[in-house]
Formats: C-alpha cells, sequence, structure tokens
C-alpha cells in the first residue's frame, strides 16, 4: 500500500555482557510518523544507531529505501537520506550555527576555502524554507536547548535526509517547545512527505504524533501497533510486561517525627540556572517519600542540595532537627544521613578500588577499624567487609575483586550495603535499580522496606514509576523545580501523577 | 642612566634581536597549535625541535646541502608526527607520559647519534641556510636594520603563520581539526573521522617543530648542532599556545613577547639579571591561564543568566 | 589476575619484563649500527656500575635521588595531581637550603641540620602549593602551571646564584658561597657522592610507603585520586587532601636540593639537579606509580646511568643509550596497556557475537 521507508532483518546488537537488541524485525513506512517507545535500556536507540550507522550489528540486515546497508557508518546512512538529532546533541559549541549546520558539506570558494558567507545564507534559506527560525551567525553555546535542537533538525534537512530519526527529543523541552516541535514534524510529514522516527518514553507524546507505534522491551520488539488501535494502558502493559510482577512488600508501623524538612530551597544547577525553584518538602521517621519527575526537572539538583553535594541558594534544609544548609557532604553524613547516588559509577563507587575499599569508605576513620588512630587493621576491615558482601548476597569473585569488574547489579549492591550500614536514620535513595536485573531489584525493595520498617526517613526518587508507585507512602511530582501534585498511597492512578509530571493536571491537553 | 635603558631597549638591536629569537619558537608553537585545536596536550615539542635541529645537521652533513638538511627535517617530521599520534591516537597512551618521554629519547638520541657519528657533542660548519638581503631596505633607517638579512627561516614563518591562520580558520579542514578536539562525536556523526584531523595534527606538528629546529641548527647558528640545543624552547612554544588560545597570528606574537623580553634581557645585561627578565613571560603566562579559566566561567554564568532575565522579559 | 585490587600484579611484572628485554635489544641494534659491539658496551656497563666502589656510591645515591622524586610524584598522582614541578621545587630547596648554611657557618651541626632541612622543606612546600591551590581553586591545569613554575624557579635560582648570593670567589661563577666543611654529611664511601643522607632517604621512603599504604590517611588519598566525586560524596575532604599531598610532595623534592647540596656539591650551581626530578617523574611512570615498585626500578636505573657513564669511559660508548634504552622502556609500557586493551575488547565482541548467533539458532529451534 505504501513504500517501505526502512527495514529491519533480525537484527541482533551484542555489547559485552548485554544483548542490546535481539532478533528485531521491523518494517517503517515512508511518509508516516512512527513512534517507538520502551522503558529505558529497552534497546531503542541502539536499534536507531544501527540505522544511522553509528553502530554495526552483530547479525542481521538494513534496508533503507530498498537498498540494503553494506557498510555501517553515518557517511553512507546520510547519503541514503538517513538523518538522527541524538539526545545529546552533535553541535560545536564554538562553532556558529551555519557553520554546524553545513559541517562536512562546506560551501567553498575556491576550492579549498570555506565560504562563511554562503553557509549562512544557505542557512538562511533553509531557515525560511521550513519556517524553523534561527540566526545563522550565532555561535551554538549561546542558544538554549529548544534552539539547539532546532539547529540539529536544520542540519539533518541540510543534509538531504528523508529520515529523520529523534531520540528522547522532548526530553529537555519545555511544553511550548514541544508543541513547536511537533507542530515541526507534522509539517515536514506532510509537505515533504518524510519519514520520521521518534524515539520516547512518554506516552502521551506517543498518542498525539505518531501513526504507528512499535514497543521494545528488553532488546525485542513485542509489538507494532496503529496509534488509534490502542491507548495508553496498553501500551504501558506492552512496555513493563508484567501485569503484576512483584508481591506486595509488607509496610508496618506508624510514621514519626519529622526527619527532613525542606524549605523555599533554590538550587541552581552546572550552568547556573534555576533547576529547584521555591520547594518545600518534609519526610517523617518511618516513611518513604516519593518523588516522580521526568528527568532534568530538578530532582538531580534537589537530592544534591539535601546531601551537600551542592551548595543552595535560597532556602532551608533540615535533617534530624539540625540545619544542615550549605554543609558539606562529610558534616551531613555526620548528621545522620546516607545517599544511595542517581550515578553509581561517578558518584557512587570507584571503579579501581577493591569491594573490600568501597564498603569501607565512609567509615574508614572509625576507632575498630584503626590502631592508633591512623594504622589501618586489614584482618579486621576484611572480616567486616566480608560479613557485609554475605549478608547483601553479592556475587562476584570475592571482596578482593575490583568493583568496576562487577555487573551493574552487584555494584549497585555494593552502593546499597555500605550506604545502608551507615545505620542512619535518613535514607536518600536515588534510582537504586537503574540497570539493575530483575532479582536483584527484588532484594533490593525488600530492604528499602526493611529500613521504613525499622524507622528510617526515606527520601526516594526513581525514573522507573513503578517502582516508586510500589515503595513510596506518599508521592510527590515536580515540574521545573517546583512540586505540582503531591499524593498519599493507594489515591491516585498513575495517569493522574502523569499529568502532573507534565506541568500540571492539564498536561495531556497542554500537548495536544 | 634611565635615558640609556630606554634607548637600548628601544634600539633596532634589541628588535632584530626578538625576532631572532621569536621565530624558532614561533614556529614550535604554531605546531603546537595544531594539535592543542586537535585536543592533544603536547608537550614533547621540545623532542619534537631537537630532532629536527639535529636531522637538519645531519641532513646537511651527509649532502653537503642546506636544502638536502630541510628535507631531511621533513621527513623526519612526518616520522615523529605518526609515532606520536601511533601513541596518543592509536594506543590512547597518556599525552603526558608520551610527551614526557619524547623530549628524554630525542635528547639520548641525539646526543647518542652526535657522538658516535661526529666523534663529538656536535657539529658545525656544515652548509647554512642562506640570509635574505632586501636591496629596498638598505636605505630605510629604523626597519632595515629589524627586517634586512635574516635568515630565510624568519621570512618563511610570516608566510607559514599566514598559511596556518587560513588553514585553522578559514577552510573545511581547520573546522574539522577544531571540531575534533572540541566535540568528536559531531564529526563522527557527520561521517567523517576524528581521529584523522588528530593524525594530521600530529604531523602538522612534527613538521613545524622539525622545521623550528633546523631553524636553529641550519639557520640560526649556521650549521652547527649542539647537545640539548632546543634549551626548553618547545616549552615556551607551549605556553604560547596556551597563551594565544592556540590561534596562529597570536602564538606568533606570543613568541614576540617571549622573544622581546630575551631581547631585553640581553640587552639590559649590564643594569638587570637577564635571568630575571626571562622570568617576566612565564609568569604572565601562568597570570593569563587563571584570568582566562576565571572569566570563561563567570561568561558561562553571565550568559545564562541573561538568557534566563530575556525568556523571562518576552 | 584482572580485576585484583591486591597481591602481585604478574601482568605488569611481565609486561616490564618484556619491554625492558626489548628496549635493550632495540638498544643493542642501536649501538651494532652506530658501529659498536653490543656485547661489549653491556658488560661495559655492568662493569661500570660495579666495578669499585665509588661506583657503587655513586649509583646508590642517584638511586636516593630518583626513588625520592618519583615517590613525591607517586604522593601527588595518588590524589590525582601531576606534580611536574618538581624540578623547581628541588632547586629552590636546594639554594635556600644552602643559604641557611651559608649564613649558619661556625655554628653546631645539630641546628644548622635541621634548620636547613626545615627551610628545604619550607620552600618546595610553598612552591608547590601554587599550582595546588590553583588546581583546587580556580581549575587551573596542573601540568602547565608547574612545567611553567620549573623555568621560572631555575631563572631565579641562576639570579641569586650569580647576583645576591654569589660566591666570593670571583673564578666560581653561578655558584652560591660554600657550606662550612663542618655542616657536610659525612661521605659513607670515599671519594663517591653517596653521603648519610640516604639513610633519611631511606626513612622517608618507609614513611611515604607506610602512610600511602597502611593508613586511613592513604587510603583517603588514594580514593580521592580514583574518583574526586566519589570521595567527597563520602565526606573526605578533597581539596584540602590534595592541597596537602602537594605540599608534601614538593616538601620532599625541596630535601632533595638540600641532600644534594649537603651531601655532595656543598655549595649551589646548577650541576645540583640536570633534570633529576624528571627522571624520577619517569621512573614513576613505568612503575605505574605503585611506590614499592619505584624503589626497586630506583635502583635498576640508577644502576643503568651510572653503568652508562663507566662504559663511555671504557668503551668509549656515548652514555645517552641510557636515555634511549629508558623511553623505549616507557613507550612499550604506554603503547602494552592500548594494544591489550584493544586485543581484549575486539575478543569481548566476538564472544557477545556468537552469544547472540547462538540465541538466534536457540530461539528459531523452539519456533
Amino acid at each position: 500500500m505504501q513504500d517501505i521507508a526502512v527495514k529491519f532483518e533480525h537484527i541482533s546488537m551484542a555489547f559485552p555482557g548485554v544483548l542490546a537488541n535481539d532478533d528485531v524485525s521491523l518494517e517503517i513506512r515512508k511518509g508516516e510518523v512512527f513512534a517507538l517507545v520502551g522503558e529505558n535500556g529497552a534497546g531503542k536507540s541502539t536499534l536507531m544507531n544501527i540505522l544511522y550507522g553509528i553502530n554495526t550489528p552483530t547479525n542481521g540486515k538494513v534496508f533503507i529505501q530498498g537498498r540494503q546497508v553494506e557498510h555501517f557508518d553515518p557517511k553512507t546512512a546520510i547519503g541514503l537520506g538517513v538523518g538522527m538529532v541524538h539526545q545529546h546533541f552533535m553541535l560545536v559549541p564554538s562553532f556558529t550555527v551555519a557553520q554546524n549546520i553545513v559541517m562536512s558539506r562546506e560551501p567553498r570558494k575556491a576550492r579549498i576555502f570555506f565560504d562563511n558567507a554562503k553557509a549562512e545564507e544557505q542557512t538562511q534559506a533553509l531557515v525560511e524554507e521550513y519556517g524553523l527560525v534561527v540566526d545563522p551567525t550565532v555561535p551554538v553555546e549561546e542558544l538554549g536547548v529548544g534552539l539547539q535542537q532546532r539547529v540539529e533538525i536544520l542540519k539533518t534537512l541540510f543534509r538531504g535526509a528523508e529520515i529523520l530519526i529523534l531520540d528522547e527529543p522532548t526530553a529537555v523541552l519545555t511544553p511550548q517547545e514541544t508543541d513547536e516541535l511537533f507542530a515541526v514534524i507534522r509539517r515536514v510529514v506532510k509537505e515533504r512527505n518524510m519519514t520520521v522516527i521518534i524515539i520516547t518514553h512518554k506516552l502521551y507524546e506517543v498518542m498525539a504524533i505518531s501513526d504507528r507505534v512499535g514497543v521494545m522491551r528488553k532488546g525485542q520488539l513485542v509489538g507494532v501497533e496503529n496509534t488509534c488501535d490502542v491507548d495508553e494502558k496498553i501500551l504501558s502493559s506492552m512496555m513493563v510486561g508484567r501485569p503484576v510482577l512483584y508481591d506486595n512488600l509488607e509496610k508496618t508501623g506508624q510514621p514519626g517525627e519529622e526527619l527532613i524538612r525542606v524549605e523555599d530551597l533554590v538550587v541552581e544547577d552546572n550552568r547556573g540556572l534555576t533547576a529547584v525553584d521555591g520547594l518545600s518538602l518534609s519526610v517523617r521517621a518511618g516513611e518513604v517519600l516519593g518523588i516522580a519527575a521526568i528527568e532534568g526537572n530538578g530532582q538531580s539538583e534537589l537530592l544534591e542540595a539535601i546531601t551537600g553535594m551542592r551548595t543552595p541558594v535560597g532556602g532551608k534544609i533540615t535533617v534530624c532537627g539540625k540545619d544542615v544548609t550549605g554543609m558539606s557532604p562529610g558534616q551531613v553524613r555526620d548528621v545522620g544521613l546516607a545517599h544511595v547516588p542517581e550515578d553509581r559509577l561517578a558518584t557512587g563507587v570507584s571503579r579501581d578500588a577493591s569491594v573490600t575499599d568501597n564498603l569501607l569508605m565512609g567509615k574508614h576513620r572509625r576507632e575498630e577499624f584503626n590502631r592508633f588512630g591512623f594504622h589501618q587493621k586489614v584482618s579486621t576491615i576484611e572480616r567486616y567487609a566480608q560479613e557485609i558482601y554475605d549478608k547483601f548476597d553479592m556475587r562476584g569473585a570475592g571482596i578482593d575483586t575490583t568493583v568496576g569488574s562487577m555487573s551493574g547489579g552487584n555494584m549497585q549492591k555494593v552502593v546499597i550495603a555500605r550506604e545502608f550500614s551507615f545505620d542512619s536514620p535518613v535514607l536518600i535513595i536515588s534510582q537504586p535499580t537503574r540497570g539493575v536485573d530483575v532479582g536483584a531489584i527484588e532484594f533490593i525493595h525488600t530492604r528499602i522496606i526493611e529500613k521504613r520498617n525499622q524507622g528510617c526517613a526515606i527520601l526516594l526518587c526513581s525514573a522507573d514509576l513503578d517502582e516508586v508507585f510500589r515503595l513510596s507512602d506518599r508521592i510527590v511530582t515536580i515540574y521545573e523545580g517546583q512540586i505540582t501534585g503531591e499524593f498519599t498511597a493507594g489515591s491516585f492512578s498513575k495517569e493522574e501523577i502523569g499529568y502532573c509530571m507534565t506541568g500540571s493536571r492539564k498536561g495531556k491537553e497542554a500537548v495536544q | 642612566m634611565f635615558e640609556d635603558i630606554l634607548k637600548s631597549i628601544f634600539s633596532a638591536g634589541t628588535f632584530n634581536q626578538m625576532l631572532r629569537s621569536a621565530t624558532p619558537v614561533a614556529l614550535a608553537a604554531l605546531g603546537g597549535a595544531m594539535t592543542e585545536h586537535a585536543g592533544i596536550m603536547n608537550i614533547g615539542m621540545d623532542g619534537m625541535i631537537l630532532m629536527g635541529a639535529f636531522f637538519g645537521a645531519l641532513g646537511s652533513y651527509m649532502f653537503q646541502s642546506a636544502g638536502m638538511g630541510v628535507l631531511t627535517v621533513l621527513l623526519m617530521g612526518v616520522v615523529v608526527g605518526l609515532f606520536f599520534a601511533l601513541f596518543t591516537v592509536k594506543f590512547r597512551s597518556d599525552e603526558f607520559i608520551i610527551g614526557t618521554a619524547l623530549n628524554t629519547f630525542a635528547l639520548g638520541l641525539t646526543s647518542f647519534l652526535s657522538r658516535s657519528i661526529f666523534g663529538t657533542a656536535g657539529t658545525k660548519g656544515n652548509p647554512a641556510l642562506p640570509t635574505i638581503h632586501i636591496p629596498f631596505l638598505d636605505n630605510v633607517p629604523f626597519l632595515g636594520a629589524v627586517f634586512n638579512n635574516n635568515s630565510l627561516f624568519i621570512y618563511v614563518t610570516w608566510i607559514l603563520v599566514l598559511v596556518m591562520w587560513l588553514f585553522v580558520y578559514k577552510t573545511p579542514y581547520g573546522f574539522w581539526l577544531r571540531a575534533s578536539g572540541e566535540k568528536p562525536e559531531t564529526l563522527r556523526t557527520a561521517g567523517i573521522q576524528p581521529e584523522r584531523m588528530k593524525w594530521l595534527a600530529s604531523i602538522l606538528c612534527g613538521i613545524l617543530c622539525g622545521l623550528a629546529g633546523a631553524h636553529l641548527s641550519l639557520g640560526q647558528l649556521q650549521g652547527t648542532f649542539a647537545e640539548n640545543m632546543a634549551n626548553s624552547r618547545g616549552y615556551i612554544a607551549f605556553a604560547c599556545v596556551i597563551f594565544s588560545a592556540a590561534n596562529p597570528g597570536k602564538a606568533y606574537l606570543a613568541a614576540l613577547m617571549f622573544g622581546f623580553f630575551d631581547a631585553i634581557g640581553l640587552r639590559l645585561q649590564d643594569y638587570i639579571s637577564s635571568d630575571l627578565t626571562n622570568i617576566i613571560p612565564y609568569v604572565i603566562t601562568i597570570i593569563m591561564m587563571v584570568y582566562v579559566v576565571v572569566r570563561s566561567q563567570q561568561k558561562k554564568r553571565h550568559a545564562h543568566r541573561s538568557k534566563v532575565q530575556g525568556a523571562a522579559a518576552t | 589476575m584482572k580485576g585484583k585490587a591486591k597481591g602481585i600484579n604478574w601482568n605488569y611484572l611481565l609486561s616490564l619484563l618484556i619491554s625492558v628485554v626489548l628496549a635493550f635489544l632495540i638498544g643493542a641494534v642501536i649501538l651494532a649500527i652506530a658501529g659498536f659491539d653490543p656485547g661489549r658496551a653491556y658488560l661495559a656497563m655492568i662493569d661500570g656500575a660495579f666495578s669499585n666502589a665509588r661506583h657503587i656510591g655513586d649509583f646508590l645515591e642517584y638511586a636516593m635521588v630518583l626513588c625520592i622524586c618519583g615517590l613525591a610524584c607517586v604522593l601527588g598522582s595518588r590524589v590525582g595531581i601531576f606534580n611536574v614541578g618538581g624540578e623547581g621545587q628541588l632547586l629552590l630547596g636546594a639554594i635556600v637550603s644552602c643559604q641557611v648554611g651559608v649564613a649558619m657557618a661556625g655554628m653546631s651541626k645539630l641546628i644548622v641540620i635541621p634548620c636547613a632541612a626545615l627551610a628545604a622543606m619550607v620552600t618546595g612546600g610553598l612552591y608547590a602549593l601554587i599550582p595546588g591551590v590553583l588546581k583546587v581553586k580556580v581549575k587551573v591545569n596542573e601540568v602547565i602551571t608547574t612545567i611553567m613554575l620549573n623555568t621560572i624557579a631555575a631563572s631565579f635560582c641562576q639570579f641569586l646564584a650569580k647576583g645576591p648570593w654569589k660566591n666570593a670567589n670571583k673564578t666560581m661563577v653561578a655558584a652560591t658561597g660554600q657550606l662550612d666543611p663542618r655542616h657536610w654529611f659525612t661521605t659513607l664511601i670515599p671519594n663517591s657522592n653517596l653521603s648519610t643522607a640516604i639513610i633519611v632517604a631511606a626513612f622517608m621512603a618507609f614513611l611515604t610507603w607506610y602512610v600511602m599504604q597502611k593508613t586511613s590517611t592513604g587510603f583517603e588519598m588514594k580514593m580521592t585520586g580514583q574518583n574526586p566525586r566519589f570521595a567527597l560524596f563520602s565526606g573526605i575532604k578533597t581539596d584540602k587532601i590534595i592541597i596537602l599531598a602537594m605540599l608534601v610532595s614538593g616538601a620532599m623534592c625541596g630535601l632533595v636540593g638540600m641532600f644534594r647540596v649537603y651531601g655532595v656539591e656543598h655549595l649551589y650551581r646548577s650541576s645540583i639537579s640536570n633534570q633529576y626530578y624528571f627522571e624520577g617523574l619517569t621512573v614513576a611512570m613505568i612503575a605505574q606509580y605503585n611506590p614499592v615498585t619505584v624503589i626497586f626500578l630506583s635502583f635498576f636505573f640508577a644502576i643503568l646511568k651510572i653503568g652508562a657513564q663507566g662504559m663511555e669511559l671504557s668503551a668509549g660508548v656515548p652514555n645517552q643509550i641510557y636515555l634511549i634504552i629508558q623511553t623505549i622502556i616507557i613507550f612499550f609500557m604506554a603503547a602494552e596497556s592500548g594494544i591489550s586493551a584493544s586485543i581484549q575488547a575486539s575478543a569481548q565482541r566476538k564472544k557477545a557475537r556468537a552469544k547472540a548467533e547462538a540465541k538466534q539458532k536457540g530461539g528459531e529451534v523452539h519456533v
């Protein structure tokens, strides 16, 4: 009925340790908007990187516009009319918009010189043709993310793309910018008969923009549907693939005194932009407060401010009744706080150090581990490490191995084991099971609830909404650094929370 | 006395000396600018210069021709550049380790070969590069003394500065070169291998540093090679690269600044120790580095602030 | 052995051994091309280092210099800062401690030596503090600043030795006044450079090793160097520990300068150090910043250097062959990690591919 733009045949892609794509076969039609959805690590980006020639599949064939791809490199893909807008923009910050757009196909003077005037002219022509307004002469580093994305799209159009891949394009956009982006997508599809593949995990966007949708789970394509035939509920059960996987966790005890209190907190991100904007919350002993938010809405900066990794600009933080605003991480820990960080490799472990050293961190000054206050008692330390290693059921080559050689799940267990064994009354937990296998997830969840039942105040943040629902007593949604909703366990639906995460209870309408 | 000092500083002799001192540094700094743009921290330039100086003298000695000496150096520059890139780009070894090792290796190799081939620590009296006489400058009072009758490479350097500047900022390859250092993935997704640009930068650096050495042995010292004759010029060139943010034109000016302090150090020996005047450019470089870092941090914050305010206003 | 954080790293020892053997083979080829008999040259080298007591004393003294300089470098790299400025710290420590000694001529050795040592350590330490603070507070690359500071220190010492602190004797150019002979360190082997300083140095080496490997401070340093964000997150005051490491590293270099003055030269002149810190740093690199390995390799390279000097005298082979061999070892060690990493990556890819194929075949059987 329609031409086929892209065809994947039995694609498998193996990275050391993971099978990112597992026998994927898929056809994408010319002139449609195809949405590819799935949880983090489901293999969406890998599949698209294969199409764009960045990855060479370990098995299988790819056909673009009917021609089989022989050599997987971006040059070939570009030549066949594929353009990709990456999640992390591929722009040189110090170059101007025009210089970025014409890269690799620069207009030339006298064959060897870069013709900047012509590059700007061509960019301006492109801007006018597609109505994507941006000043060609401005360095990219002076543009906001929304405009940078526009430059990326223009770049693919300049290269003559007929198939446009957008990898999580709305992750960093405001609702207005998202609207504009969708308008552009509709226009290029309608006027130029372009094919657009959009990777996302926001289901309401799928409903808003796509003609067809493919769902991926653990490297496999579990289904392709016409968008008009499905709804968000069907899609989310396809994505998760497990109606009820977990047993209910037994939660006991009553909430006690308030252990975390945040008042009118203002925090800036690395770029000096306001990330947390006058936010207040409180967590009591024996309670899990879950944070539901789309990435980049200030939740990371909030947790960093509480734990002392980032100095707030305004507001007050109280932990266990003590004002900890502006304290160093060490001082906050001394007050009685332990922290499972969101990025375990960057913050949570030292890859080159042994399991023992990683477990010892933070406790190494304790009297029991030191003779005369400075000489490390190696055998006591090793005994302690072995004890925790066994208690947390870590499976590796023992306590002398470097943490970097362990699997993600075991690495996360090292972090959890260390932080939980501080016996701190306050726990800040971020992404506790990201990239962790199912068995370990269950183990980690049980431990968290155990801590809750013992009377810890727990602040939990996770991109996995099911995890937040399962563990939390209360949930707050955060959007652009502000709380947009608060819910008590059992009193909400997933949809409601989803809408609040996108700014308001009218989140869905705003997009459409 | 004060007047004498000023007169001595602003004499044609000073400026001519400045030009002479600056040229080998400037040539090496041009090469360093290439690797710097490609994102390689290159502190091996001192060794590259030394090898250039030696192989220039060797080529000149063996073929009894300065031109063949330069040709030998060009070949050597390519080999050294390939060698440097093999480790820093291909094997991804620590740039600092390779740079340091290259300096020591050059010192050992040139001294060893010099003693083995010439029987002494050095050689002299080999065919040298010509000095250029520009007749119409003869009668120009000040400029004539500064710019006339200099060794060939002083003039060649001017051309090279222009060529490299055009290359970096005015050709597509220059854009790719800078992208390969600033954000290599951008090139990769555009279908260009960033590693290729790094290899190219490394080879260009080998050639230019080699020429700096050739100028030392065949130009400035008229066919003479002496042990360790690069004498830390590679580090000065490195400072110039940092100072100028790898802009070839500015790097030349930075080299002139070093040359100027070198020259007045020689001029003012009777009044102030040249050891002290030598320090000044290095102190300035450190202050510049701090200034650049602090300013870029402030600028970044400021840019984002104003954007937020701008967005709020609209 | 990969992935083990403890015990002897056999992989490293094997690649070091191979690198050393290959370097000597290449050295032999270079010698042969240059017209020397490699066998004779190498024998002369061994002979040069061990044939008489004076040479043994000389290489022990040089091993001491390499070892302390190398350990000073290791100390910095342990916390993730690269002290390339040891040469400048060494020179300043040498000249200041020398001037302290000159000024205190005639006083008791028991007072002068501690004062001089203190002066050397404070000078070296403070000079190392500049790049340390700039790195931590302003995030200026310490490699570049320390390289600049080396040249500044060398020129400045040259200025002092020619100017304000110059030797009263006009025939001594660019040298400071001489120490009171009563203040000299006792020479252990007659006519050699070896002095009692080696006892202090041995103790320092032990202390450095002990602090780095056995104490909780050493643990904090290691963790800071491996992942500063994780260290900060776990409550370590990373800024403070980085600056402290730099301070101690500089103090060690300053002390080496003092050893050279009080043990060998007895005054300051530029031969106090001929890029000795850089050779120590080279040893640290080859040792991959392991303190014990630094100690052993210091002896190895000191023997090589003094042996090469002996070889030049007896067999007429230029001693710089020593530098060539040493750097070839570095190149091999640097390439080794790159080559083995790429071999491992391709092996892993192959394994993963086999796994994917097996899985696909298995899947088709079921369908």
